[in-house]
C-alpha cells in the first residue's frame, strides 16, 4: 500500500515554504487522510492570522475545508478531532464556533489543553476518510 | 474479514515501552499501520532516558524510530502523520532543524504542541506508518 | 486507487455514558470507519448515575477504562482490539498510579500508547481516548 501526499492546495498553506516546517499538509493512505495539524494562517499569503478563538477556528476551518476538498474529502468526512486550545477556559467558545462546521454528524473529539506554536489559541489536528 | 491486529516485538534495547517499565507496546500492527507508541529519548546501550539538549532527545528518538520501522519491514518513507509533544514550544525550532534530517521529502503529516512531560523529557513523538 | 470506507456513528448502550448527547456537545462518542473506530476522550462518569466521579486517580482511570470497555462492545469490539491510546493525566505525578491500573485492562499484548499531563477539564484527573479495529 502507497502513501498518497496531499499538496498545499493554496499557496499559503505550504507551511514547510513558508515556516520550515518540515510537514506534508495531509497524507492519504489506507482510506484515511491524516492531516497535519492546521493552524489560522492565511490560505493565500502564508501569513499569521491571530485573533480571538473564534476568530482563529473560522480559519482554521477554512483551511481544512479547502485541504480537504482539494483532497475528494470534505468537512463532512470527518472521522477524529483532536482540538488543541491554550486554556479550557475557553472550551464553550471551542464548542459555539466548532459546532458550525461539524452540523451534518460531528466526528469524535478529543479536547486538548496545549500549547501551539507562535501562540495561537487553537490548532486542530484531523483525520478524516478519503 | 476484520483486520488483523499484532504486536510487533521491536529489536532488543529498542523497546523503549518495556525499558521504563511501561505497559504499552511499542509498535501494534492494526491492518495496514502500524502505530508506534510515543517515544521518550531512550538509550538503547542502557535502556535509560538520556537527558540532554532538545536536538540530542531528538536525534535520539528519530534514530530509534528508524530502527524500529525498518526491523519491523517498514521504513521512514512510510510514516504517514506524526504527533510531536514538547516540554516547552520555544525549541520548535532545533527540533525541527534535527527532524528534517530524519523524514524525506515529501515529509508526514504532522501536529506539534507542548504539554507536560514525564520524567522531565523535553520531547516525545509518537507516529503511524504503513507496515 | 482511493477506497472510500462507511462511516457511522458509534454509541454507547448505557445511554448515561453518552456524554455528547447529554452535554449537547458537537461530537459523538465514536465514529467506525471502514474497521477503524476512534472513540472522543473519555472522562471517570459513574456508569450508574451519569454524574463525574472525582475520587482517587487510580479509581477514576478505572471507571474511564470500564467505561470505554463498555463503549467498545457496545460497538461490536473489544479493548484487546484498541491499537493506540492517548492518556492525558491532569497531574503527571499520577503516572505510575495511573500506570498500576491501567495494566489491569491491558494484561496482555497491550496498545501502543502515549501517555503525558495537560490542563483538563471539570476537575477530571484524566481523560482517555483511542483507536480500535472492529470486532
Amino acid at each position: 500500500m502507497m502513501r498518497d501526499v496531499i499538496a498545499a492546495p493554496r499557496p499559503g498553506l505550504d507551511f514547510r515554504r513558508h515556516y520550515g516546517h518540515h510537514q506534508s499538509p495531509a497524507i492519504r493512505a489506507g482510506g484515511l487522510i491524516f492531516c497535519s495539524g492546521m493552524l489560522p494562517i492565511d490560505p493565500d499569503t502564508g501569513e499569521r492570522r491571530h485573533g480571538t478563538l473564534t476568530e482563529e477556528a473560522h480559519c482554521i476551518f477554512g483551511n481544512l475545508k479547502l485541504l480537504l476538498e482539494s483532497a475528494g474529502s470534505s468537512l463532512d468526512r470527518l472521522v477524529q478531532v483532536h482540538a488543541l486550545i491554550y486554556d479550557s477556559i475557553e472550551y464553550d467558545v471551542l464548542n459555539r464556533v466548532y459546532r458550525q462546521y461539524v452540523a451534518n454528524g460531528p466526528p469524535a473529539r478529543t479536547v486538548w489543553t496545549a500549547q501551539s506554536e507562535a501562540g495561537f489559541k487553537i490548532q486542530l489536528d484531523v483525520v478524516a476518510a478519503a | 474479514m476484520s483486520l488483523s491486529r499484532t504486536v510487533v516485538a521491536p529489536l532488543s534495547g529498542l523497546d523503549a515501552a518495556a525499558a521504563l517499565g511501561q505497559p504499552a507496546s511499542t509498535l501494534v500492527r492494526g491492518g495496514p499501520f502500524l502505530f508506534v507508541s510515543g517515544l521518550a529519548a531512550v538509550d538503547p546501550a542502557t535502556g535509560r532516558l538520556m537527558r540532554g539538549t532538545i536536538m540530542g532527545e531528538t536525534r535520539m528518538i528519530l534514530t530509534n524510530l528508524r530502527q524500529l520501522l525498518e526491523a519491523a519491514g517498514s521504513s521512514m518513507d512510510k510514516v504517514v502523520k506524526v504527533n510531536v509533544l514538547m516540554a516547552s514550544m520555544l525549541e520548535a525550532v532545533p527540533m525541527n532543524d534535527v527532524y528534517v534530517r530524519f523524514f524525506p521529502d515529501p515529509p508526514p503529516a504532522r501536529t506539534v504542541c507542548g504539554a507536560r512531560l514525564p520524567d522531565g523529557c523535553r520531547v516525545m513523538i509518537e507516529c503511524t506508518a504503513l507496515a | 486507487m482511493t477506497e472510500t470506507l462507511a462511516r457511522s456513528v458509534i454509541e454507547p448502550q448505557n445511554p448515561r455514558l453518552n456524554a455528547s448527547r447529554n452535554a449537547n456537545l458537537p461530537h459523538v462518542p465514536g465514529i467506525r470507519i471502514g474497521d477503524y473506530i476512534f472513540l472522543s476522550g473519555m472522562v471517570p462518569v459513574d456508569p450508574e448515575t451519569g454524574e463525574r466521579f472525582h475520587g482517587p486517580i487510580g479509581e477514576q482511570v478505572r471507571m474511564t477504562l470500564g467505561n470505554m470497555r463498555h463503549m467498545l462492545e457496545s460497538a461490536g469490539t473489544s479493548l484487546a482490539r484498541v491499537v493506540r491510546i492517548h492518556v492525558v493525566l491532569a497531574d503527571i505525578a499520577d503516572m505510575a498510579e495511573m500506570d498500576r491500573v491501567y495494566r489491569e485492562f491491558f494484561p496482555v499484548d497491550p496498545p501502543a500508547r502515549t501517555a503525558w499531563s495537560m490542563q483538563l477539564r471539570f476537575g477530571n484527573g484524566c481523560e482517555i481516548e483511542c483507536l480500535a479495529l472492529a470486532g
